[in-house]
C-alpha cells in the first residue's frame, strides 16, 4: 500500500536533551496511533541498540511511519525521524532535520533548556523548519512550566506561550501534540513528476538484508526494481526492495514526494551510502544532488590495542563489523613499543569513542588499553610540507617542524549565572577566547573558541563538575590555527614509552608533566626495583617522580591446610597482572596510559 | 598423565579447633570455647575419622604426627594419650616419628607438659609470638610476658629437648630494639626451633576489618627481618624457610614434609589431606565446623570436599612450597613429587634465572636470596 497524497503526510523530528524524554515520548505517539500492540512495545522502541538504551541516547537515526486519524477525521502519515541527540553527531542531526518539515521541541519542564537542544533547534531554524515547544514530564513536582516557556521564549527566540504541556509516563498530552502536529507542520512539498531526488538520512548495515538506507523523497517516485545512482560516489545499483517501518519493516509499492522510507539495493557497504547523499534514477538522473552533503572526518584519534596479543586478529574483525554499520569509524594497524599491535582509530568525538569502546568490550569479549584520545594536527616542516599528525608518536623532531596547527572549535555553553564565573575559568585554563556572552534571565550563552585537543582531555567532565551538572555544551569545528606546541614525553626508567606521548602547549607542559609524573607514580604499582618515571620535552626533564620498590615480597606462613588458598590468591593476582603491560622489567597498569586524561586541574 | 616412581613420605595432621578465645589476626579454623570441651567426644571422633581413611593410606608408614589447632594443649594429657595410643594401633609410626604438639601460654604448665611427654609427644611447639606485655595484648593474647617466659622454660623443665616457639614481628607500635629484644628473649629459653613470622593482616580477621593503628612500615620492616636472621644465624640458628629457624638436625620434619611436597592425612574438623595415588595427586578436607564435623566422623559425610590436582595446579603447588626452602631442592624431587618431568618447566626456570631469582646446577635448584626476598615475584611464574 502507498500512494500518500503529500498533503496528508507530515515529517517531524523531536528535538531533546538527553533524559529529557524524547524515547518515552515516541512510545507513546507509536501506542496512540496503534502501531504496536501494547505487548509488542519493549519500552523505548527507537532506541535499540542496548548501549543506546543503556544511556539513553539515540546513536543511529530511525524513522517510524504512523498513521493518525486527527480530529478532522482524516487519516494522516506522520513520518517521525528521530535524530542522534549528541554533539559527537551534529552532521547527523543536520542531515535528520533537512528531512522534515518540523520538529518538535521537548524541554523537560523540571530542567529547562540545555545547549544541545538550542543548538539543533538554530540548526532547525536555519533549515526553517516549523517548531512545536512541548513541556514534557509535566507531572513532576519540580516542573516549572512559566519559567521553562520564557527560557524558551528568550533563548532560543520561538513564541512558547501555548507549547503543549504533556507527560509521556502518564500520557497526558499527546494528542494534542499529534493534533498540533498535523495542524501546525506544514505538509512536504515537491515535484512529482521531476527527476527523483532522495535523500540519504541515515544507512545502516543488516547481516541479512545489506545495506539499508533510510530516505525522504524530494522530489520524483521511487519504486523497487528501478536502477538508481548514488550522486556522490556515481555508483548505480538495482532497487531490491523499498518499503517504510511501522516501526516494523513493511515493503511498499512505491515512495513519492513527501515520503520516508527505506531503500535496499544491494550496496555492499554503508560506506558507499553516506547520510547526506541524493539518490536519483540512473536512466533520468536529476541536475544537481541536494545541497549540504559532507564527507564527515573524524577529528578524535585514540591507539586501541588488545591487552592479550593473541586478540588481534579477532580485533581487527570487530573493527570490520562494527565499520560496516559505522561511516564515521576509522582504523589503521599501528604498532607501539609499549604495547605492541593494535589500531588507531578516528572518532566523531569523545561519546562516539566510548561508544565503540564499550561495544568492542561487551560485544566482542575483548579486553582493550585504549590510550590518550588526541586530535588531528597539521605540521608544516621546514621542507614545507604539511602533514597530518594523529598520533603524537609520529611528529617529527622540534627543529623540522616550522609551524604548528591545532583544530580549534567554536563551543557554545548555556549556563546558569551562579556558575557562569566557574565556566569561565575552566574556558581560560583550557586556553579559550571568548567570543560572546549572552545573559538570559538565569541563564547564560557563553560562547568560546577552545583548542579541540583540550577539550577532548578532560573538558566535559569538568565543565558537568564546576556547574554542578547545569552547564551544557554543543560545539563545532572552527579552523585549524597556530598555536606554540610541544611534545611531552614519558620516560620509564629512561626509556620513552610512546603511548603515553602527549602534544601540549608550552605553557602547560611543566605543569602537565608534573601532574601526570605525579599521576603515574600513584597508578604503577610498587614492585621488585624502583621506578622511574620522567616528563621530558625533547632532552630536557621537566618532572620525575619514582615508585620505590617493594622491600619484599612474600607470604610468611604456608603449610598444609592453606597451599589451596594461597595458590588460588597468587592466581588471581597473577591474572589481574595480565591486565598490565609488560614495559622492560616493569609493569604498568592499564589506567596509566589513561592517567593523561585525568590530570586535574588544581 | 602422572607418572610416580614412588610413593611420598607420609604424615598425620590432627586439628584440635578450639582455644580460649579467637585472635584477631588469627584465620585458622579455630573456635572460641564456649561450653566444656567435649574432649572423649572429640577424640573418639577424631580416632572415628583416621579407621574411615585408612584404606587410603593402606600399609604406608607415618613419619611425623602433628597435633595442631587451636590450642590442643586445651586437652588434657590423659585425652592427649589416649588419643596418641588410638593412632598408634591403626597407623604404623615410624620408629623415631616426630610428634608435635601446639601449646599455648597458660597456666600450670610443667606438670601438664611432662604429661604430655609421657603420652608420647616428643616436640612442642609453643605461641609464645611475644614477650612484651602491651604487644601482647594487641595482638589479643590471653597470657602475658610472665606466662610467656614461664611456658618457655617449662618445656625444657618438662624434658623436651625438641621444642619451638612461635614469634611475631612487626606488631602495632612496635620499633627494631623491640622486636630483637623478643628474639633475645626467646633465644635464653634454649629453643632447638623458632618460627618467626611477619604479622600478616589476613583477609576475614578481625584485623582485617578492623586493623590495628601503626602497624610498622615496609623499611621498618625489612630492617627488623634482616636484623632478626643476623641475631638467628649468629646464635646458632639458621634459616631453612621462610620464617622458620633451626639449631642443626632440629628442623621440623613434620613441616619439612610440607614444603617438599609429601603426603598427609589430615583428621579432624577442617583437617585438609594430600594423597598420592598412581594416577595423580588428591586434595581432601574435613568438615570446617566442630559440631558438623563432631557429627559425622567416621562416615563419609565428614568430608568437607575433595579435589584433584591437575598438572598445571601441581607444578605451582609443588613450586609454592619448595621454593620456601632456602636450600632449594633436588630437581629429581620435582619428577617424584609432581610425578612430571622438571622437563616441562623449563622456559620459566629460563625467566627466573635470568631475573636473578633462582640459582640451578644439574641435580640442584634453589632460590636466590633475591627469589627468598621476592618469592611472590617468582612463584608466579610456575603458575
Amino acid at each position: 500500500m502507498s500512494g500518500w497524497n503529500p498533503r496528508n503526510i507530515r515529517n517531524f523530528s523531536i528535538i531533546a536533551h538527553i533524559d529529557h524524554g524524547k524515547s518515552t515520548l515516541a512510545d507513546r505517539f507509536i501506542e496512540h496511533c496503534g502501531a504496536l500492540e501494547r505487548r509488542e512495545m519493549q519500552a523505548q522502541v527507537l532506541d535499540s541498540m542496548d548501549i543506546e538504551r543503556e544511556r539513553g541516547i539515540t546513536i543511529k537515526a530511525q524513522s517510524v511511519a504512523l498513521d493518525y486519524r486527527a480530529r478532522d477525521s482524516q487519516v494522516y502519515r506522520l513520518n517521525m525521524i528521530d535524530t542522534p541527540g549528541h554533539v559527537d553527531f551534529s552532521y547527523e542531526v543536520s542531515r535528520s532535520l533537512t528531512a522534515c518539515e518540523g520538529a518538535l521541541l521537548v524541554v523537560d519542564a523540571s530542567q529547562g533548556v540545555q545547549a544541545q537542544t538550542v543548538a539543533n533547534c538554530y540548526t532547525a531554524s536555519e533549515l526553517n523548519l516549523e517548531i512545536l515547544p512541548v513541556l514534557n514530564k509535566i507531572d513532576l513536582p519540580a516542573a516549572d512550566a512559566d519559567r521553562v516557556i520564557s527560557e524558551i521564549e528568550d533563548i532560543i527566540g520561538i513564541p512558547a506561550h501555548d507549547a503543549v504541556r504533556a507527560s509521556a509516563k502518564t500520557g497526558v498530552g499527546i494528542a494534542d501534540i499529534l493534533e498540533s502536529i498535523v495542524q501546525r507542520i506544514p505538509a512536504p512539498k515537491g515535484d512529482t513528476g521531476a527527476p527523483l531526488k532522495a535523500l540519504i538520512i541515515d544507512s545502516w548495515f543488516d547481516n541479512y538484508l545489506g545495506t539499508v538506507s533510510l530516505v525522504r523523497v524530494i522530489d520524483g517516485v521511487l519504486r523497487p526494481k528501478e536502477k538508481v545512482r548514488l550522486m556522490a560516489t556515481g555508483r548505480d545499483y538495482q532497487v531490491d526492495e523499498i518499503g517504510v517501518f511501522t516501526p516494523k519493516r513493511r515493503p511498499v509499492d512505491e515512495l513519492a514526494v513527501g515520503e520516508v522510507g527505506y531503500v535496499i539495493a544491494g550496496i555492499k557497504d554503508v560506506r558507499s551510502a553516506r547520510v547526506g547523499d541524493t539518490i536519483t534514477h540512473t536512466n533520468r538522473p536529476a541536475e544537481k544532488p541536494l545541497p549540504g552533503f559532507k564527507e564527515i572526518k573524524p577529528r578524535v584519534f585514540a591507539g586501541l590495542y588488545p591487552v592479550d596479543a593473541q586478540d588481534y586478529e579477532s580485533f581487527r574483525d570487530a573493527l570490520g563489523k562494527l565499520q560496516l554499520n559505522d561511516a564515521s569509524l576509522h582504523f589503521e594497524p599501528e604498532t607501539s613499543q609499549a604495547l605492541g599491535f593494535g589500531f588507531r582509530c578516528g572518532f566523531l568525538g569523545m561519546l562516539h569513542m566510548e561508544i565503540i569502546q564499550e561495544r568492542l568490550e561487551r560485544e566482542y569479549g575483548l579486553n582493550l588499553i585504549t590510550t590518550a584520545p588526541t586530535v588531528i594536527y597539521e605540521v608544516v616542516t621546514t621542507k614545507g610540507e604539511i602533514l597530518q599528525i594523529e598520533n603524537p608518536a609520529k611528529l617529527p623532531e622540534a627543529a623540522a617542524i616550522e609551524e604548528f596547527r591545532e583544530p580549534i572549535i567554536r563551543a557554545t555553553i548555556l549556563v546558569p549565572q551562579d556558575y557562569v564565573g566557574d565556566v569561565i575559568g575552566l574556558c581560560v585554563e583550557k586556553r579559550g577566547i571568548q567570543r560572546n556572552m549572552i545573559y538570559h534571565g538565569r541563564q547564560a550563552i557563553i560562547t568560546y573558541e577552545l583548542p579541540l585537543n583540550e577539550v577532548v582531555l578532560d573538558f566535559f567532565d569538568r565543565l558537568k563538575s564546576v556547574s554542578r551538572g547545569y552547564a551544557s555544551l554543543d560545539y563545532d569545528f572552527l579552523e585549524f590555527r597556530t598555536t606554540d606546541l610541544v611534545k611531552l614525553d614519558v620516560l620509564i626508567n629512561g626509556d620513552k614509552v610512546d603511548a603515553l606521548s602527549i602534544i601540549v602547549h608550552r605553557d602547560q607542559a611543566q605543569y602537565r608533566g608534573r601532574e601526570l609524573a605525579a599521576k603515574l607514580r600513584e597508578l604503577i604499582p610498587r614492585q621488585m626495583y624502583d621506578v622511574a618515571i620522567q616528563a621530558a620535552i625533547g632532552s630536557k626533564v621537566i618532572a620525575r617522580e619514582t615508585v620505590k620498590a617493594l622491600r619484599k615480597n612474600v607470604t610468611a606462613k604456608c603449610y598444609g591446610g592453606d597451599i589451596t588458598r594461597k595458590r588460588k590468591l597468587l592466581e588471581r593476582q597473577k591474572e589481574g597482572k595480565k591486565r598490565m603491560k609488560q614495559f622492560g622489567s616493569v609493569e604498568i597498569p592499564q589506567e596509566a596510559f589513561l592517567a593523561v586524561l585525568r590530570v586535574d586541574g588544581k | 598423565m602422572f607418572r610416580f616412581s614412588s610413593l611420598p613420605p607420609l604424615s598425620l595432621y590432627v586439628h584440635l579447633p578450639w582455644c580460649v578465645r579467637k585472635c584477631p589476626y588469627c584465620d585458622f579454623n579455630s573456635h572460641a570455647l564456649r561450653d566444656e570441651l567435649p574432649q572423649n567426644e572429640y577424640v573418639a571422633a577424631l580416632l572415628r575419622d583416621l579407621e574411615h581413611d585408612l584404606p587410603r593410606v593402606w600399609g604406608r608408614t607415618v613419619h611425623s604426627v602433628f597435633l595442631g589447632g587451636g590450642t590442643p594443649s586445651l586437652f588434657d594429657p590423659e585425652h592427649i594419650d589416649r588419643l596418641l595410643s588410638g593412632i598408634r594401633a591403626r597407623l604404623p609410626l615410624a620408629p623415631l616419628a616426630e610428634i608435635t604438639l601446639e601449646a599455648n601460654p597458660g597456666t600450670a604448665e610443667l606438670e601438664r607438659f611432662r604429661a604430655f611427654r609421657e603420652a608420647g609427644v616428643n616436640r612442642l611447639s609453643i605461641g609464645i609470638q611475644s614477650f612484651d606485655d602491651a604487644k601482647l595484648s594487641a595482638l589479643g593474647r590471653i597470657h602475658g610476658s610472665t606466662e610467656a617466659l614461664k611456658a618457655a622454660r617449662a618445656a625444657r623443665d618438662a624434658g623436651f629437648d625438641n621444642f619451638n616457639l612461635d614469634l611475631m614481628f612487626g606488631l602495632p607500635g612496635q620499633t627494631l630494639s623491640q622486636a630483637l629484644s623478643d628474639i633475645n628473649t626467646a633465644i635464653g629459653a634454649a629453643p632447638t626451633h623458632l618460627s618467626v613470622y611477619q604479622l600478616t593482616i589476613e583477609p576475614n580477621t578481625r584485623f582485617a576489618s578492623n586493623p590495628p593503628a601503626n602497624l610498622p612500615g615496609d623499611d621498618t620492616l625489612w630492617d627488623m627481618q634482616q636484623a632478626i636472621q643476623r641475631l638467628l644465624a649468629a646464635s646458632g640458628y639458621h634459616q631453612y624457610e621462610v620464617s622458620a629457624y633451626a639449631q642443626p638436625g632440629r628442623e621440623c620434619s613434620h613441616n619439612l614434609n610440607y614444603w617438599r611436597f609429601g603426603d598427609y592425612l589430615g583428621i579432624g574438623a577442617g583437617a585438609h589431606a594430600k594423597l598420592t595415588d598412581p594416577s595423580g595427586i588428591a586434595r581432601q578436607w574435613k568438615q570446617k565446623h566442630p559440631a558438623a564435623y563432631l557429627a559425622a566422623a567416621g562416615t563419609k559425610d565428614a568430608i568437607g570436599g575433595e579435589s584433584r590436582l591437575t598438572r598445571n595446579q601441581a607444578v605451582g603447588e609443588f613450586m609454592m612450597n619448595a621454593l620456601r626452602l632456602t636450600t632449594g631442592f633436588d630437581k629429581s624431587l620435582f619428577d617424584e613429587r609432581t610425578g612430571l618431568p622438571i622437563g616441562q618447566i623449563v622456559s620459566q626456570l629460563e625467566i627466573a634465572q635470568s631475573r636473578g631469582l633462582i640459582e640451578e646446577d644439574v641435580v640442584h635448584l634453589r632460590p636466590t636470596s633475591l627469589g627468598q626476598r621476592y618469592l611472590n615475584d617468582l612463584v608466579p611464574l610456575f603458575l
